[in-house]
């Protein structure tokens, strides 16, 4: 078992079987819950038609998703040097590219645990499954590389910021900023400024594809920008990250106190 | 008073520079410093672990141990100063150096979610050397924690149950340097002296460095060859625990006084250093190389009522006490 996957398997482990983990994935089943009676049960939104529901649904999975990735990511740093498990860590002999690896794969079991939890309501929303696959390849292709550069973007702050609080609220402050797209209306998204935000957010990049393939029907070939815009902050965030927990360059820089 | 200044205990052929095998020493600082933004916490570190030797690192709170430390793990980039591992930087050192080191920081920082066993054959993959289950069980054994039941968290352990885990953490890659703050912190006495003798042990009979880092003299005392005082960010004693004991036997004198000591002129006050007066009693200490006919001729001069004057026990608890006394009359940071 390489480093990578043993501190993978560990971080997927806490999510998984502490209390803490569990009880993020039952408020996300909540939350979940809560939407799909709102897609279903109000009078305005049972009027969506079946493809626009379902995009709806995915856009808030990589909400939660990127929520869960980015208070990952800050714990997996911050936290692990508050609870002084950063230290030891960093002192083993696992290069630091491979700790980076095995945080953000515990990250990706994360996200693919919310995908899973979302797949029934994807699927109970739709009443008839048929967006249900381009949903899916959409939140395969498109949410994971956002979920995953907001947790290594989480983690680089986790390693700059002396304080955990300082880093989650950095953190919880930048995500909004990045999923403004679901929350602002159409209009101001059609604006000089909402086109170039869109041009260049992560989180515009997935839900643009998503609405590009589930509402209108495209072909996940046709999805190149939107692709190449989220795996570019993939790695642009990888690399902040990396450089972030690499061994101290200039006297006094240090990660770990 | 001159017990201030950095003061190397040992003749400079004296250190541990390399080992019987002509290899480089596990651990070599010399004069370190180190700068957190506008403050200087290191200034003038030395440092020197030999193979199969147990070095303490005493010093107060807050003296700079831990800093020390952390840049001797390449975590912490030095201001100034020569830093060697095995007789490599440490911050340039390849990854694998790390699994020559042992490493048990103060908090203990385990998964509590894991098992004992689970917890150390994931800890080995990290150190690039995995174990099996029989040598996580002999892990297990050696720090006496065989006994607590095989399926139960680490989470639900006691404090000295975790402090044990961590020793066995540190172990698990069978390091050629054992670095440890304050390990027999929550340990109940059983648990410490158990834990001070496997450390004997293994720089005995295998040959390991132990950096042993701790404000507790008597850890030191019992199992140390050697040991280095931080004081405020410097080194101001090193050496054999020998000949720390030697440096402070005879400079420590407690007073009988027949009533109230008035006040030193300054030229007497340059001889020693005066820890406690009161109006029955009285400690001093002696400034290195003053002989004490010439401080009671002063003092007698200077009208103290000296009834009658007592050597204190000579002991590396006295050195340490008057090292960090002098530093926290002074109230000095580097």
């Amino acid at each position: 078992m390489s480093p990578a996957f043993a501190i993978a398997r560990r971080e997927g482990g806490e999510l998984l079987t502490s209390p803490r983990g569990l009880a993020w994935l039952l408020a996300a089943a909540f939350a979940f819950t809560g939407f799909a009676l709102l897609l279903v049960g109000s009078t305005q939104l049972g009027l969506l038609d079946n493809a626009q529901v379902v995009y709806d649904m995915a856009g808030m999975t990589i909400a939660l998703g990127a929520l869960l990735t980015a208070v990952m990511g800050v714990d997996a740093v911050a936290g692990d040097r508050e609870r002084g498990a950063l230290l030891p860590l960093l002192a083993t002999a696992a290069p630091r590219r491979a700790i980076l690896l095995g945080k953000l794969g515990g990250q990706a079991l994360a996200w693919l645990a919310m995908v899973a939890l979302a797949l029934p309501y994807l699927w109970a929303v739709g009443s008839t499954g048929q967006n249900l696959g381009a949903a899916l390849v959409g939140l395969v292709l498109l949410g994971t590389p956002v979920a995953l550069a907001i947790g290594a973007g989480a983690m680089a702050l986790g390693a700059r910021l002396r304080s955990a609080r300082a880093a989650l609220l950095s953190a919880l402050i930048g995500l909004m900023l990045v999923a403004s797209p679901l929350a602002i209306g159409p209009s101001l998204r059609q604006s000089a400024l909402g086109r170039g935000f869109d041009a260049v957010n992560p989180f515009s990049g997935a839900v643009n594809a998503l609405d590009a393939m589930v509402i209108d029907g495209q072909a996940l070939a046709a999805q190149g920008w939107h692709l190449a815009l989220v795996f570019g902050w993939l790695a642009l965030a990888y690399g902040l990250a990396l450089r972030a927990l690499h061994a101290p360059r200039r006297p006094g820089e240090e990660i770990v106190s | 008073m001159s017990l201030s200044h950095t003061t190397s205990l040992d003749p400079p052929d004296d250190r541990p520079r390399t080992g019987s095998d002509g290899a480089a020493p596990p651990l070599a600082i010399e004069g370190l410093s180190v700068r957190r933004g506008s403050r200087r916490v290191l200034a003038d570190v030395h440092l020197h672990v030999a193979r199969g030797e147990v070095c303490g690192l005493l010093g107060p709170n807050g003296a700079g141990k831990t800093t020390t430390m952390a840049v001797a793990l390449g975590l912490l980039a030095p201001e100034a100063g020569r830093v060697r591992l095995f007789g490599a930087d440490p911050l340039t050192a390849p990854d694998a150096l790390r699994a020559r080191i042992g490493l048990m920081p103060e908090q203990d920082g385990l998964t509590g979610w894991m098992t004992a066993a689970d917890y150390l054959q994931y800890w080995a993959v990290l150190q690039g050397r995995p174990i099996g289950a029989a040598r996580a069980a002999a892990l297990i054994e050696e720090v006496g924690l065989a006994e607590a039941p095989k399926r139960m968290p680490a989470a639900r352990y006691s404090q000295g149950m975790r402090r044990r885990l961590a020793v066995a953490r540190a172990l698990v890659a069978e390091p050629e340097l054992l670095i440890l703050d304050e390990p027999t912190n929550g340990l109940d006495p059983r648990g410490r002296l158990r834990l001070l003798g496997l450390l004997r042990h293994l720089a005995r009979s295998r040959g390991v460095a132990v950096l042993l880092c701790t404000h507790l003299i008597e850890d030191v005392e019992r199992i140390a060859d050697r040991a280095t005082v931080i004081v405020a960010g410097r080194t101001v004693a090193e050496g054999s625990l020998a000949k720390l004991r030697g440096h402070a036997a005879g400079r420590r004198f407690r007073l009988a006084l027949g009533g109230p000591a008035p006040s030193l002129p300054a030229d007497s006050a340059a001889l020693l250093a005066i820890r406690h007066a009161g109006a029955e009693e009285a400690l001093v200490e002696l400034a290195p190389g003053v002989a004490p006919e010439t401080v009671w001729r002063a003092l007698l001069f200077a009208g103290w009522p000296i009834r009658e004057v007592r050597a204190e026990q000579a002991g590396l608890e006295a050195l340490y006490l008057s090292l960090t006394g002098a530093h926290d009359a002074a109230g000095d940071r580097p």
